[in-house]
């Protein structure tokens, strides 16, 4: 779309590449064997840390590498959560196989949609994404059918937190090594090409539609995954804050901060908001004005988010040392 | 199934506040059609003028509705600053960086509604928000009568501004191609920021006439921007007839799902039929749309 999503296309080079396969896992191992030593806050943090950060990957996916700037993350996120408390309640389906069904019934409303929002271009996905996420919240309120504005309780315990934060650690690398493949093969270069210019990818044979649909669908079933996994440790769900603009206010906000279309800028973006808002935990109104304010800030004077002022910095510190 | 008289008083209540709608959605309509700017904050600037409505009702005790036209330019004066401010500086940089912008100083205004007026709900409280008019066996609220005639007013003064004036000419122009307007003298910077504060003026307009005929909160700007892009989009970005035509009918629809569905269904209904839009004819009712 925009001028300033087009570079960091291919700059990263070769060894980093090779590093990065033994660094990424190493990461996650040394997560994962913290888990034990964590104290309950921080483990509190450390979901919510995670959880965000798969979205952020999610959102990255399709707005920083794809140019679809999609407003409706509440909407496939509060599918997941239903879709997951439906499953164990009805159907007592255990856990490993809920968590992924719910992602996938996030996936299908995603392929319902995609016709009324891929129809136009550019700023009508971002619009028909944000009608989407308003019209499920308003469902899910007047439709009594699933609890209506009260809400479902979850007929099984929650499992306890340090569990959690072992599923949203395995949730963020399976997310991790969906980005890996999808922004280092074949499939990250037919997409870079759909979002600098469709029409000219169409030319050469790329597919448009089928290419965003693939990113949309993909990046739909992760959100509702992470949307069940948060229904789950609340063990109780309601429309209002399943479905709330928060969700789709702070994955934006955390990508834009960060670095849209950049590895590092979710992890970074995340590390901040979450940051600002248990700084400001008793004032939620402020904060979420803040967050505004910021984005507006990052958005004018820093478009390559925080990881691309040090991306920045770096590059003119080795210019000055060569 | 309710009675006939129902029904009937509920699709002229839609068919009504349709034309409420068309005037909100002319705001959305010009800066997207002349700035091609999604103004995602076109929500809270509707909200804004409905509590401007409603102050300026309690402390000088103005009926807001007399006072529409004062409420629309106080809220053009304030919306000048953000269009310089925001909008401008990012001229060239695409579609996303403006619109990402906006959606901010939607958070932001949302914010400081509810930390300034609280979160209750409030309604701008006039003697004929709550009278009604019986037309034979028709009852229609009296505020509804003044809000459709006063917004087909409005909408048709924006349309004459548009097609008849120095302002409109410069204004067609920018929109049709900015290059060539600003290489024949047309300072397309001051007509943008003049577009930007007509669009806020509308918007405000159409929210205090809203915010009589209903209750707000500092959150409802979300749904009013969704249904004000459904008529957009319905109607053809740019095309004022279009819009007018199509405010109307979304007002329409809306009514009879509110019928059939209940009344909790009447926003669900109109952003169903804005997705139904996108996908089958995206290039609004009135055929071409384009300009």
């Amino acid at each position: 779309m925009s001028v300033t999503l087009k570079q960091t296309a291919l700059q990263s080079a070769a060894p980093q590449w090779q590093a990065r396969w033994l660094a990424l896992p190493l990461a996650f191992a040394v997560l994962a064997g913290l888990a034990p030593m964590l104290s309950d806050y921080a483990l509190e943090i450390g979901f919510r840390i995670l959880l965000l950060v798969t979205l952020a990957e999610a959102w990255n996916l399709l707005a920083g590498y794809g140019g679809l700037v999609s407003l409706g993350t509440a909407a496939f996120f509060g599918i997941g959560a239903y879709a997951l408390t439906g499953l164990v309640n009805k159907l007592g389906a255990p856990l490993a196989v809920a968590l992924p069904l719910a992602g996938v019934c996030s996936a299908l409303l995603a392929l319902a949609v995609s016709r009324a929002v891929f129809r136009l271009r550019g700023l009508y996905f971002t619009v028909g994404t944000l009608a989407l996420a308003e019209a499920t919240r308003l469902f899910m309120i007047n439709y009594n059918g699933f609890g209506g504005a009260t809400g479902l309780f979850l007929s099984q315990d929650p499992p306890g937190l340090r569990a959690l934060y072992l599923i949203a650690l395995g949730l963020l690398a399976f997310t991790t090594a969906v980005m890996t493949v999808a922004t280092r093969s074949r499939f990250s270069i037919l997409l870079r090409a759909v979002r600098d210019d469709e029409d000219a990818a169409a030319q050469i044979g790329v597919r448009p539609f089928r290419i965003k649909l693939i990113v949309f669908v993909l990046a739909s079933f992760l959100m509702g995954v992470a949307g069940a996994l948060q229904g789950l440790k609340l063990g109780a769900i309601e429309p209002y804050g399943m479905f709330g603009i928060q969700w789709t206010v702070n994955v934006l906000s955390i990508v834009i901060i960060g670095g849209q279309g950049l590895r590092a800028g979710p992890l970074v973006g995340a590390i901040f908001v979450v940051g600002l808002s248990e700084l400001l935990a008793d004032y939620p109104a402020v904060h979420l004005a803040l967050t505004g304010v910021i984005l507006i800030i990052v958005i004018r004077f820093a478009p390559q988010g925080l990881v691309g002022l040090v991306q920045a910095w770096l590059a003119v510190k080795a210019q000055e040392a060569s | 199934m309710p009675n006939l008289e129902v029904v009937a008083n509920s699709l002229l209540s839609g068919f009504l506040l349709g034309g409420v709608l068309a005037l909100t959605a002319l705001g959305l309509s010009i800066a997207l059609g002349v700035m091609r700017l999604v103004n995602l904050a076109h929500g809270e600037l509707l909200v804004g003028g409905a509590y401007l409505g409603y102050y300026l009702l309690r402390y000088t005790g103005i009926d807001p509705i007399a006072g529409l036209l004062l409420v629309g330019m106080a809220m053009a004066v304030l919306a000048l600053p953000f269009q310089r401010l925001l909008i401008a500086p990012l001229v060239g940089k695409g579609m996303e960086a403006p619109m990402i912008t906006m959606f901010g100083v939607s958070v932001i205004l949302q914010n400081l509604y509810l930390l300034a007026f609280s979160a209750d709900t409030r309604a701008i409280d006039t003697p004929y928000a709550a009278s009604a008019v019986h037309l034979g066996p028709i009852t229609v609220p009296e505020i509804y009568l003044i809000g459709f005639a006063v917004s087909v007013l409005l909408v048709v003064g924006v349309h004459l501004l548009v097609s008849r004036t120095a302002f409109g000419r410069e204004l067609r122009a920018s929109s049709y191609d900015a290059d060539a307007a600003a290489a024949m003298g047309v300072d397309v910077k001051r007509v943008h920021a003049l577009t930007f504060a007509l669009g806020a003026a509308c918007a405000a307009m159409g929210g205090v006439l809203l915010g009589t005929a209903f209750s707000f909160t500092p959150g409802s700007g979300g749904t009013y921007l969704l249904i004000s892009f459904a008529v957009v989009v319905l109607g053809g970005i740019g095309n004022i007839f279009g819009t007018l035509v199509a405010g109307i009918a979304l007002g329409l629809l809306q009514s009879l799902g509110a019928v059939v569905f209940g009344d909790g269904y009447r926003d669900l209904v109109g952003l169903v039929l804005f997705l139904l839009a996108l996908a089958l004819r995206p290039q609004g009712i009135t055929g071409s749309g384009a300009r």
